[in-house]
């Protein structure tokens, strides 16, 4: 039996106006790429992927986008809430140089992936962009990692000018050129907007990836087919959120609708 | 030689007994793909309304030691949009689709067969049992012979598919009610529904654990219930029976069928075993068959019938 865990927040980082941090003292024992299903029983239990986790700790990093993370950013420490999991699929773990992609509150996820890839030997390049500076996270706690950071923002007020995909663009791109060793990718990793996906899918070339997902989650553990992609029907809670670039290539609805509560289409 | 599973549901050829019941992977047609890949050899959709339900806000499910409560509240896009995926299915798929309905009164029953007459949906399941929208809806029209009975006939009436009656197990007596659904001219009977409904508690918060505080049991727990309710229907009436609660093994299976159902359904077992728990089940059966040397599904023996009571002249609590 899956359990159900009620706990205390144990610290809070706000890391943006609406961007912040939730950490708990608990062993979780999850994989990068896995979330865990939240509640505090006021209606609504909601899907947050893992952005750390240690032998003791584990946290979320939520941006405020509705009612349940508007009351959730109210919470202090000591408060109670409830989750379930981890669940889902988790990133593949490569050994070898790798490129991950991130865009906007989906990249902390990347950060506890960047801390199990270097500890599996891996060489780690991150390109960490958001739309402005006020709400590009992370940028300090990545550094500490000693990997290869480029940050960016749309609007140029941090970092290089563009979004992930540009930047990740123009790195790829150097590839080709004098056959340059440093930009020899053997595994792209990507979380951010759909659509960001979407354009990265069309620079990676011939490069083995695996993406991370987000869709309306309900009962976190395969059953009621909420959020299941199609044509393939692969359960987002279950077989995702993170899907190799096989099953991606052969996602119809990938970058052009997804599903709300009630299973009606909803176009990007 | 080989065992075979191939059986006949309503006239309609099927290669597997197991039926993906509504509520389950039914929202997207992709839901449907990834069942049959894994052999299930009947698909329901969600019961579908007339508007898109957004359904209960979370937790909509709680596990407990014997199973899961779940309180999804119905949600569906609706019946234009849910159509609209079954016919995406049916383009690439002969496997039969059972198009589940809900609504509170006839008119709306009446409405929605329109709908589902046009679909390329195989057969129109009424669901009449719900027990998780109370507040909403009130007791579930399945507790009512007469209920049963008016709509069923009514839908008949107008249904151009085989008409199936979902029944809740949340009732004294089944007897009156199979009857009435089959007298009022149903095909099938699907049983059963979700058992209680139940609550559970968060201890630490002192808080109902589902957001609607009551929900449906499923999955083990609520086998022996759904045994004795379909062997108490298969007993009383002439109609195929979907027999389903608590399936997770092949044994499981064969004991639905000993019972009298005709085929299987296999729910909450998806998130014990996996969706590919359709395959690992087809296979237990037919290592059963194997050691017991049954060729075919109709050689399996059913139970013998309860010896029929007189029910309606005993007092009658089910209105």
């Amino acid at each position: 039996m899956d359990k159900r865990l009620t706990l205390k927040i144990d610290k809070i980082v706000e890391e943006t106006t609406n961007i912040k941090t939730f950490t708990f003292k608990h062993k979780l024992d999850a994989k990068p790429g896995q979330f865990i299903m939240l509640t505090d029983f006021e209606g609504g239990e909601k899907p947050f992927s893992i952005s750390n986790c240690t032998k003791a700790k584990f946290s979320i990093t939520v941006k405020k986008i509705g009612d349940f993370t508007t009351r959730l950013f109210n919470k202090c420490v000591g408060d109670y809430v409830s989750i379930r999991g981890a669940f889902g699929s988790s990133f593949f773990i490569s050994k070898n140089k790798v490129l991950l992609v991130g865009g906007g509150y989906a990249v902390p996820t990347l950060y506890f992936l960047a801390k199990v890839l270097l500890k599996a030997g891996a060489h780690v390049t991150l390109i960490n962009g958001a739309r402005t500076k006020s709400e590009h996270i992370f940028a300090d706690r990545f550094k500490k990692l000693h990997i290869d950071v480029i940050n960016s923002t749309d609007d140029d007020s941090f970092g290089e000018k563009g979004t992930s995909v540009d930047v990740a663009r123009k790195l790829l791109g150097l590839r080709p050129k004098l056959g340059n060793q440093k930009h020899d990718f053997d595994f792209i990793y990507a979380s951010g907007p759909e659509m960001m996906m979407k354009a990265l899918q069309d620079v990676i070339g011939e490069i083995d990836y695996e993406f991370l997902f987000e869709r309306y989650m309900k009962c976190g553990i395969g059953i009621c087919g909420g959020c299941t992609m199609d044509p393939l029907g692969v359960r987002l809670c279950v077989e995702g959120p993170v899907l190799s670039k096989k099953k991606v290539e052969q996602l119809t609805e990938f970058g052009k609708y997804h599903r709300d509560a009630s299973g009606k289409r909803i176009t990007f | 030689m080989q065992r075979s599973l191939k059986t006949e549901f309503l006239s309609k050829k099927v290669t597997s007994p197991l039926v993906l019941p509504a509520g389950v992977m039914g929202m997207a047609f992709s839901g449907f793909n990834i069942s049959i890949k894994h052999g299930a050899g009947i698909v329901t959709s969600k019961s579908l309304t007339l508007k898109p339900r957004k359904g209960h806000k979370g937790p909509v499910v709680a596990q407990f030691e014997g199973g899961i409560l779940n309180s999804m509240g119905l949600c569906n896009p609706g019946i234009v949009d849910g159509l609209t995926e079954i016919d995406q299915f049916k383009k690439r798929s002969r496997i039969p689709v059972i198009v589940s309905v809900f609504a509170t009164d006839l008119d709306d029953f009446l409405e929605l067969t329109k709908f589902v007459n046009k679909s390329s949906g195989d057969f129109l399941e009424l669901n009449l049992s719900c027990p998780n929208v109370y507040d909403e809806f009130g007791v579930p029209l399945a507790a009512s012979k007469n209920e049963v009975f008016k709509i069923v006939n009514a839908v008949k009436s107008i249904s151009e598919k085989p008409l199936i009656a979902k029944l809740s197990p949340n009732v004294y007596d089944i007897v009156p009610i199979v009857k009435a659904a089959e007298s009022a001219g149903a095909d099938a009977l699907c049983m059963i529904n979700t058992v209680g409904p139940g609550m559970m508690i968060d201890t630490k918060m002192c808080r109902p654990v589902l957001h609607n505080k009551f929900g449906g049991l499923s999955g083990p727990a609520i086998k022996p219930i759904a045994l004795k309710l379909i062997y108490q229907a298969y007993s009383e009436v002439n109609i195929p029976i979907i027999g389903m609660g608590g399936v997770t093994y092949g044994e499981d299976a064969i004991q639905m069928l000993m019972a009298g159902a005709s085929v299987i359904g296999v729910g909450t077992a998806v998130h014990y075993r996996g969706i590919e728990v359709f395959n690992k089940i087809n296979n237990e059966m037919v290592k059963f068959m194997e050691e017991n040397e049954y060729q075919n599904l109709k050689d399996i023996p059913k139970l013998e019938k309860l010896k029929i009571l007189n029910c309606e002249s005993k007092r009658n609590i089910n209105g």
